[in-house]
């Protein structure tokens, strides 16, 4: 019975620690430490040189729940990412991802053989180890502050570390053949590699569009959509490994083509997806952190310091404006893409297949992976926001996304119906306006359902339901976000031209071109405001009028006396996306239902 | 997107010298007049056709003068700063010392509308204007207007 009673302690200890991972969260985002950073100390403080004492030196199961973490992670990401993002900045991005790395391991070998006394070939191994960024590290650092880029930048440098990964790995996993001994000539080299990515890319791309597929043609019990496809992400990851293709960018392709694809349960797929990459990566940050040797790595500090400054000062910066040359960027956005070269797990997840495979000076090769990773999630990350704002990089005021509550419509896939809670102050009350492609379908106040028509114009306090197309729901979410209140009114938001209200609708139609009935040119703008209103009109009451829209600007005695044109529909301002900004609201709502139990 | 393809480097005035609302409408039509090929006379006009409606003084000193042109063959912008600031009846009751002019064919529709909305965010930002009025020569102007809108 002694083993039973074993494995029963190893799921308790197991557990709680995951536990620790979870509640310390609690700590990390009130004081806006890096999240991994935080998992990372858990570990290493249950480990064997921590307090905790767990004697853990398991390298095979840390690779193998890195591996299904990071083919998770790289699935999720992709199948968040919108085609219209991906097209914008592929051409940057993918530079950056393939050139780009192999240029920052190549800058940072010198330091390997010179301050380590490593080879040419072991020295380009720790450069590509740490070469590529990390995906969970810079989602969440980037939108876990509220951080707003423009969003050319924020979206190089999201596609960037989500496309880096395959390469980096490809790198190691060769570097680590050579020095394993395989002799290989260059000819064959270079066709491994063009195979792993043709695979890669092939069976990503049919993966992605069977399951598609599938999802809308099998009648799945409700709740096995999200596992099914799931299963499915690790199935494409391992059959292409088997199989001698990259499963990292298989998998990676396969989620962006389900995620653009209209799919059954998608809001569920996603919540699911969520949650499982957020426990893979907590299981992962902590697995690596008890892998971790402090007190081995104190010999390998100063080199591993020396590592990490010329990676970060010297050779992610050289490969970044070189990378970008070509591109259309600022210097203080190439400036800033250069230091949002955030590590995370990935370099540790690479480092650990030297030891895997039993190469000489493996644990050398771990250790200052593990110091660089520390070193940039502290440094660059603590330091992102700052340096935003000091290369004048930042848009706008950070704001916290609201929450929304999303609902499958089963039985079509156009539409899916989101909610939200309307807060004293946000863009919506203001302009009283929705994007055309958003439809009120009902509003909840003070605990009655009413349809739009019933509940007449929203108030703060009411709860509102709308229906959108699916893809798009997440660029409501500016919309509903409560801002502080306005400290003169922005005029900006009313109308980009004013006019009397006095005038007619046709003379305004005679120079902005706007299709006005015949019957109705002689009207006054106060006229046709009050008529189409049938009540007094509000300043910030919107109606469309043609390709415009009026805004009632001035009210004098409740009848109207300026109007504001606004000549297009505001654009929805760039929506909170990523991964890590939905993780960090949802650890936020875990969090707080945990405290209100 | 940045103005530079509604307005060409010598439509740039880094100076101008005027003292009403009138003589600034009259200047700018007869320096469009001279870029466009048109009389100052037909512009004039059609820029206070539009300025009954309301006065294209947008706040923060900033005036969008605007109209159609039938028979323009494109949008046409010109840019002014001007010596010293006038009244433009605009809504806020500051004075006025930066200029856009356009001028939209009949046929630009949505383009018209769309430039205009672009033209008056872009003016809109602190920023831009902050360098505008530090900027004193035509070149320096000029680029201004070609940089990227901060909110892209």
């Amino acid at each position: 019975m002694d083993s039973l009673d074993a494995v029963s302690l190893s799921i308790l200890l197991g557990s709680l620690l995951i536990l620790a991972g979870i509640l310390s969260s609690l700590a990390a985002l009130r004081f806006g430490a890096p999240l991994l950073l935080v998992f990372l100390a858990v570990g290493m403080a249950a480990g064997e040189a921590g307090p905790g004492g767990v004697p853990f030196d398991d390298v095979e199961l840390a690779y193998t729940v890195g591996s299904v973490a990071l083919a998770l992670i790289l699935f999720d990401g992709g199948l968040r990412t919108r085609y219209a993002t991906f097209r914008s900045v592929l051409a940057p991005s993918v530079v950056l991802a393939t050139v780009g790395v192999m240029l920052t391991a190549a800058l940072t070998a010198p330091v390997g053989v010179h301050v380590l006394g490593l080879g040419w070939v072991e020295a380009l191994l720790v450069g590509a180890v740490v070469a590529s960024t990390d995906a969970a590290a810079v989602f969440f650092l980037l939108h876990g502050r509220g951080l707003r880029l423009r969003p050319r930048v924020a979206a190089t440098i999201e596609i960037e570390s989500g496309t880096n990964d395959p390469f980096a790995i490809f790198l190691t996993l060769l570097l680590v053949e050579i020095l394993a001994g395989s002799q290989h000539s260059w000819p064959e080299i270079a066709a491994g590699l063009a195979g792993q990515a043709l695979g890669g890319t092939l069976i990503g791309v049919v993966a992605g569009r069977g399951t598609a597929h599938a999802l809308n043609r099998l009648a799945l019990p409700q709740g096995l959509h999200a596992p099914f496809v799931t299963t499915v992400a690790l199935v494409v990851f391992g059959f292409s490994q088997v199989v001698g293709a990259s499963g990292f960018l298989a998998v990676y392709l396969a989620g962006l083509i389900l995620g653009n694809r209209p799919i059954r349960a998608h809001t569920a797929i996603v919540t699911f997806l969520d949650a499982a990459t957020w426990l893979a990566q907590i299981v992962m940050f902590l697995l690596l952190g008890l892998l971790a040797w402090p007190t081995r790595m104190i010999w390998t500090l100063v080199p591993a310091l020396a590592v990490a400054g010329v990676l970060m000062f010297v050779a992610r910066p050289i490969a970044v404006f070189l990378c970008l040359a070509p591109f259309r960027f600022t210097w203080r956005e190439r400036a800033f893409i250069s230091w949002v070269g955030l590590r995370g797990a990935v370099g540790i997840f690479l480092a650990s297949i030297p030891l895997l495979v039993g190469l000489p000076n493996a644990q050398l090769y771990f250790n200052v992976a593990f110091v660089v990773v520390l070193v940039s999630l502290l440094v660059q990350g603590w330091t992102l926001a700052p340096a935003a704002k000091l290369l004048r990089i930042g848009v706008g005021r950070a704001e916290t996304p609201p929450r929304r509550v999303d609902l499958d419509l089963p039985g079509q896939l156009e539409q899916e119906l989101v909610g939200y809670h309307v807060g004293a102050n946000n863009p919506y009350l203001r302009r009283k306006l929705v994007p055309s492609w958003a439809k009120l379908a009902l509003v909840v106040r003070e605990e009655r359902v009413l349809a739009p028509e019933e509940a007449g114009p929203i108030r703060p306090g009411d709860y509102v339901y709308l229906l959108v197309p699916p893809e798009k729901a997440f660029a409501l979410d500016r919309f509903f976000v409560d801002m502080p209140p306005v400290r003169a009114p922005d005029s900006g938001l009313l109308g980009d031209f004013f006019v009397g209200a006095e005038i007619t609708l046709g003379s305004l139609s005679e120079i902005y071109g706007l299709g006005i009935a015949p019957d109705e040119r002689d009207k006054t703008l106060a006229t046709w405001f009050a008529e189409r209103l049938g009540r007094p009109p509000e300043p910030g009451d919107t109606l469309p009028l043609g390709t415009i829209a009026l805004v009632a600007h001035r009210v004098v005695d409740e009848r109207l006396a300026s109007v504001g044109l606004r000549l297009v529909e505001p654009e929805p301002p760039d929506p909170p996306t990523g991964r890590a900004a939905r993780l960090a609201r949802r650890l936020r709502r875990f969090a707080q239902g945990w405290l209100n139990a | 997107m940045p103005l530079n393809d509604l307005i060409a480097p010598q439509a740039v005035i880094p100076a101008l010298k005027v003292n009403t609302k009138k003589q600034a409408l009259q200047e700018l039509a007869e320096r469009a007049a001279e870029l466009t090929g048109r009389t100052e006379r037909e512009i004039l006009e059609v820029l206070m056709q539009r300025e009954r409606l309301g006065s294209t003084a947008i706040g923060s000193g900033i005036a969008i003068p605007h109209g159609k042109l039938p028979k323009l063959d494109k949008l046409f912008g010109l840019f002014a700063r001007l010596d010293r600031p006038i009244d433009f009846e605009a809504l806020d009751g500051q004075p006025v010392d930066l200029v856009f002019l356009l001028l939209a064919p009949e046929s630009a529709g949505a383009d018209h509308l769309k430039a205009l909305a672009r033209i008056a965010r872009m003016l809109r930002e602190p920023e831009i204007t902050r360098m505008l009025r530090d900027s004193h020569d035509r070149e320096a102007l000029y680029a201004v207007l070609a940089l990227p809108p901060p909110m892209a």
